[in-house]
């Protein structure tokens, strides 16, 4: 007989089996992958992917999205004015669209992150009613959706090819890319179990 | 609370969601079991999810070959024709020197995408089978870690979001590979809804227990 505390109950972040919290290095029983390793340095990780994606943000709102030559003339658009743009000719649902997913789901989730990571460490917010499971499990689902605008200038840059007008993508493309990429990766090494020990 | 072994912790399931504890209750074929405190669906049973399974995971494969090899749109601008494919979407951002944004896109929209279906197709066939229980759970962890890196129907909704960029400019003509891309997007959201990973993990269980079982008392 084990005598078991329900709060020493963890979740494998990879298979979901439940597991018992062992102290040190847990190993989920069923699927055999770490739990957490670093007992030490438990959101510093995260924190590293973090301010990578945010200095990767800056140069991504600076310098063009799409860069459209026509005729020999040559006009870049940042991710702002292209939405600017698209509301100025009145397509409102797309200019929504790509403002929600380049630039709302991005900042949403640095503030996000940034108030999870700081709040597992430090008591702010600890009496506060919201549920961090569920904050945390709605940036994880939204996340990947600022890819749009990248997707978007793939397509764009593929299709429109002509001798006369052309779309090249712009270096904020390469840099937007990489700031998603590494939000994600900080959203996936946030340890969840975190949450919980400081609720 | 107390228990025998770290077995008996199979019986209880933590919300995926609110991360509540419950105790897990055999339920009804095709039942779902939901959570109390957020409603989530925690999990599922269903005695032929193998072969739903596969059936699932071949269909979504023969959809997505043909969502590659045909061409996605195609435009008429200024007297001549474009059209795209998605591995040509992909080439062109390296044909441009857009090598990281590229390999981003190739492994978003094509490698992972085909690796999560080729996993699946695999991991159902081994559980139908009852063979190779230690490859079953690399697989499947393979495939838990890969999961979140999919991202076709977000590049299906770029396609739709491009496209609109361009009305007006050119004329647009939708080719085969966007409806097959459609029901591929469809058919993997389906299967993300419909068999939890944690799902594939109880029917692992039931299906290579009696086996151990046997060997025990011998």
């Amino acid at each position: 007989m084990i005598e078991v505390n329900e709060k020493d109950l963890l979740r494998c972040p990879t298979c979901e089996a439940v597991n018992l919290d062992k102290g040190k290095e847990n190993v989920c029983r069923r699927c055999a992958s770490p739990i957490y390793k670093h007992k030490k340095f438990k959101t510093e990780k995260s924190w590293a992917y973090l301010i990578t994606a945010i200095i990767a943000y800056i140069p991504a709102n600076l310098y063009p999205m799409l860069i459209t030559s026509q005729f020999g003339s040559r006009e870049g658009s940042t991710i702002i004015g292209g939405v600017i743009l698209l509301w100025e000719h009145g397509s409102y649902p797309i200019a929504a669209i790509i403002f929600f997913a380049s630039i709302m789901i991005p900042i949403v989730k640095f503030l996000v992150l940034i108030y999870l990571l700081i709040s597992v460490k430090y008591p702010i917010g600890k009496d506060s009613k919201v549920n961090k499971h569920k904050l945390y499990y709605m940036t994880e689902a939204i996340g990947p959706w600022s890819m749009i605008d990248v997707f978007v200038v793939a397509i764009l840059m593929a299709l429109i090819h002509l001798s006369n007008i052309e779309i090249i993508a712009g270096t904020a493309a390469t840099a937007f890319a990489l700031s998603v990429f590494f939000t994600l990766l900080a959203a996936h090494a946030f340890d969840e179990s975190l949450i919980k020990e400081n609720r | 609370m107390k228990i025998e072994n770290e077995d008996v912790l199979d019986e209880l399931v933590i919300c995926p969601q609110c991360h509540t504890l419950h105790k897990e209750i055999p339920i009804k074929d095709g039942a779902k079991a939901c959570c109390s405190e957020c409603g989530r669906v925690m999990y599922r049973y269903d005695s032929r999810l193998a072969e739903h399974g596969l059936a699932l995971s071949i269909t979504a494969l023969i959809f997505f070959a043909v969502a590659n090899f045909f061409p996605l749109v195609k435009i008429e601008l200024l007297g001549s024709e474009q059209f795209i494919t998605i591995p040509k979407t992909i080439l062109s951002l390296f044909d441009n020197g857009f090598y990281v944004v590229g390999m981003i896109c190739a492994f978003l929209i094509f490698i992972f995408p085909l690796m999560i279906f080729s996993l699946y197709l695999l991991i159902f066939t081994l559980l139908k089978f009852g063979v190779r229980e230690q490859l079953s759970k690399e697989l499947l962890v393979l495939l838990s870690r890969l999961k979140p890196w999919s991202m076709s129907d977000i590049f299906l909704i770029s396609i739709l979001v491009a496209l609109v960029k361009l009305i007006g400019y050119a004329q647009i003509h939708m080719g085969i590979s966007f409806w097959a891309l459609i029901v591929f997007v469809l058919l993997d959201i389906y299967l993300t809804r419909n068999i939890h990973i944690s799902e594939i993990w109880m029917l692992r269980k039931r299906v290579f227990l009696p086996k151990n079982d046997k060997e025990v008392p011998a």
